[in-house]
């Protein structure tokens, strides 16, 4: 192609016109922070562990769990409570490998599918944690329902009417839709704009090399 | 980290700076960019720095890392450039034999260019650096054949831009 040729040309005649940086410049340079996507992705992803973790330690079920008077019930929670420290862990250990894989010396394909390898152990935290948000809504209605003293007047009269059962349900699954409707969006906004880019040279590198 | 290695990292890398410069003028518009540019991707070398053990050159070393940095790290605020920033952005040498005709096709040659993807833009500032098919695959992580036929859908896209 002539006209590359010709790029070149010029190319190669203008590449040593910059404005040159001095020593002390670079000193200052590379003291200052980074702001690449990795840093931000870093950023999220710990908050992201703080919230839900934390999360679970905020939401207070002692007191009804001992108005039902049902020790197959705490059991049951306390258990959960364990299995999800060891969630909790086995994920940090995983995002903290992958992280680790995360450099800049690789091929720019494996930097990319490292970057998005540990995206996703982030999200998939994030979708454990909302299927559990969703379970435990699911079982605490039906738990409420069942067992909770309070609910007798309730539950009789769900018995008798079926409106009031379908109502009850309806309303269950919209706060669930909702939710997860609400977390879809946020996450849309929020890995959109930092990942657009990323998602489209990585697409774009994987259909030259397919 | 010791003062010596960073007394080794500018040094070199003041040495070496026109390889970043070179990607910050195909990678962003205007000079505040550039300069943004500039600063991550020596932040990311420094970064690097420790694990390189001087087996390959300085320079290739930091072609790949400035690359990656540039495509893959770099949160970029404009997105499109527009003709103005273009053309400021440009600086040409007029020497002796100026010629025309031909500096007008270098001109549109540049905005074809900045018309392209990252990716095509990688593979395009490899061409222009004499880099071979081998080196262009390694830094990328994608076959030899694979970069050449790109390379070639490239120059037809190069093409069809310059004469729709």
């Amino acid at each position: 192609m002539k006209e590359l040729d010709l790029l070149k040309k010029d190319w190669k005649k203008n590449s040593d016109s910059f404005e040159q940086i001095s020593e002390k410049e670079i000193y200052k340079m590379i003291h200052k922070k980074s702001s690449s996507i990795v840093k931000w992705i870093l950023i999220i992803s710990i908050l992201e562990v703080c919230f839900w973790t934390f999360s679970n330690l905020f939401i207070n079920t002692d007191d009804l769990l001992q108005k039902m008077n049902h020790p197959e019930i705490v059991l049951a929670m306390e258990i959960l409570t364990y299995f999800n420290y060891v969630v909790v862990l086995v994920f940090i250990v995983i995002f903290y490998k992958n992280y680790k894989t995360i450099s800049t010396t690789v091929a720019t394909k494996s930097l990319m599918g490292a970057i998005l390898r540990t995206r996703k152990t982030v999200q998939y935290y994030v979708w454990y944690n909302l299927g559990m948000l969703v379970l435990i809504t699911i079982l605490s209605y039906f738990i409420a329902f069942v067992y909770n003293p309070d609910m007798a007047f309730f539950r009789e009269q769900l018995a008798e009417s079926g409106k009031t059962m379908f109502f009850t349900v309806g309303i269950l699954f919209l706060i669930i839709l909702g939710i997860l409707g609400l977390f879809w969006c946020i996450y849309r906004l929020l890995y959109g704009t930092l990942l657009r880019r990323l998602y489209s040279n990585y697409k774009e590198l994987k259909k030259i090399d397919f | 980290m010791s003062e010596n290695l960073e007394q080794s990292f500018v040094a070199q890398l003041q040495a070496n700076q026109n390889i970043i410069h070179k990607i910050c003028r195909l990678y962003t518009a205007g000079e505040d960019a550039h300069k943004d540019l500039f600063q991550e991707i020596t932040i990311q070398l420094w970064k690097a720095y420790p694990k390189f053990r001087g087996d390959s050159k300085f320079s290739t070393w930091t072609y790949r890392v400035a690359l990656n940095t540039a495509i893959t790290l770099y949160r970029k605020t404009k997105r499109t450039i527009s003709t103005i920033e273009y053309e400021s952005h440009q600086h040409f040498v007029k020497d002796v034999d100026y010629n025309y005709e031909e500096e007008e096709q270098i001109k549109l040659m540049y905005k074809a260019v900045y018309q392209l993807n990252d990716i095509e833009k990688a593979l395009v500032f490899m061409y222009l650096e004499d880099k071979d098919y081998q080196e262009i695959a390694e830094t990328l992580g994608i076959s030899e054949v694979n970069a050449r036929v790109k390379m070639n859908r490239i120059k037809g896209k190069l093409k069809k831009i310059l004469n729709p």
